[in-house]
């Protein structure tokens, strides 16, 4: 097995937790933190800090504004996050052809 | 690492792309929308202004009505959100809802057509307000999860109604059936149009 598109995986985006976030906010122009918590059952602590990481990387914007004077955070994939997560995608459907043709 | 980790990650990946592409349109508007044609058309049923067109006919036409002003409604804040209207998820929504609603109009036309006497309006409200109940719980797996318990309301008032034909006596009677039209299609719709204003709002604040 060629193991360069395992390799070549972004370590960012391979995480579990990462992943999910990713794979949420590729199918909806911004999502509310709130609804990505409830969405993947995860801690604000823990949400938080995969955001950020990916925050870090480029691949999402974080918003925040007022809505009815509660303050609303917004997660949405930036156009680097978009072609990282195509990439990613991309690897994978390489590394399963790949072992189905083993 | 398990050999087939990359297509159980795609797994995931689509799971969670299709779980994140549900309907949200705010529905406070489409619900308040269809409770205030239901309970106004009962009231005018109930006044006996459209009398001549018979029950079928009226609540069909009501029916009618009301999808489309709803899906006016919903087109007007796609295009306020620059979003398009024949979405995926609308698409989905749609889909589920079709089959029970086209049921419930066949079993109109049907006990429109056969002229029986005395008129079952009641049974044929009660009814609708099960495939209506079916219908929302259907498209509910395609919406935010009040949308399925909205369904299940429908389902168990009309369960209740149909208990209430048989203990009570006398309610076999036009009168009974706009009451239920009124009651469901318009008192639940307005129902929980008013709770989805305060909780559509605040759903997304933190």
């Amino acid at each position: 097995m060629n193991p360069e598109p395992f390799l070549q995986l972004d370590r960012v985006i391979h995480e579990k937790g990462r992943m999910a976030i990713m794979s949420l906010l590729a199918a909806s122009p911004e999502l509310a933190f709130t609804e990505l918590r409830d969405a993947l059952q995860m801690t604000d602590g823990n949400l938080t800090t995969h955001v950020r990481t990916l925050q870090e990387a480029g691949y999402v914007a974080v918003a925040k504004s007022y809505q009815n004077n509660r303050p609303l955070t917004t997660v949405s994939l930036t156009a680097p996050g978009e072609k990282a997560f195509a990439g990613y995608i991309s690897l994978l459907e390489q590394i399963v052809k790949q072992t189905k043709g083993k | 690492m398990e050999p087939n980790w990359a297509e159980e990650n795609l797994q995931v990946i689509r799971t969670l792309m299709e779980r994140s592409a549900l309907y949200r349109r705010a529905m406070a508007p489409v619900m308040a929308f269809a409770g205030a044609t239901g309970a106004g058309a009962a009231i005018i049923a109930e006044k006996g202004a459209a009398a001549h067109l018979g029950f079928a006919t009226y609540w069909m036409l009501v029916c009618f009505a009301t999808i489309g002003g709803a899906l006016f409604l919903v087109r007007r804040q796609a295009m306020r959100d620059g979003e398009p209207f024949w979405s995926s998820p609308t698409r989905r929504v749609a889909q589920a809802l079709y089959p029970p609603l086209f049921v419930g109009l066949v079993l109109g036309l049907v006990v429109l057509a056969s002229q029986s006497r005395p008129e079952p309006w009641p049974l044929l409200a009660i009814a609708w307000v099960f495939l209506y109940g079916l219908a929302l719980h259907a498209a509910g797996f395609f919406m935010v999860r009040g949308i399925k318990l909205l369904g299940w309301i429908f389902i168990l008032s009309a369960s209740a109604l149909s208990l209430a034909r048989l203990i009570v006596p006398d309610l076999d009677r036009t009168s009974f059936a706009n009451a239920i039209m009124g009651a469901t299609f318009g008192g639940l719709h307005i129902a929980y149009g008013i709770y989805l204003y305060f909780t559509e709002k605040s759903r997304n604040a933190q």
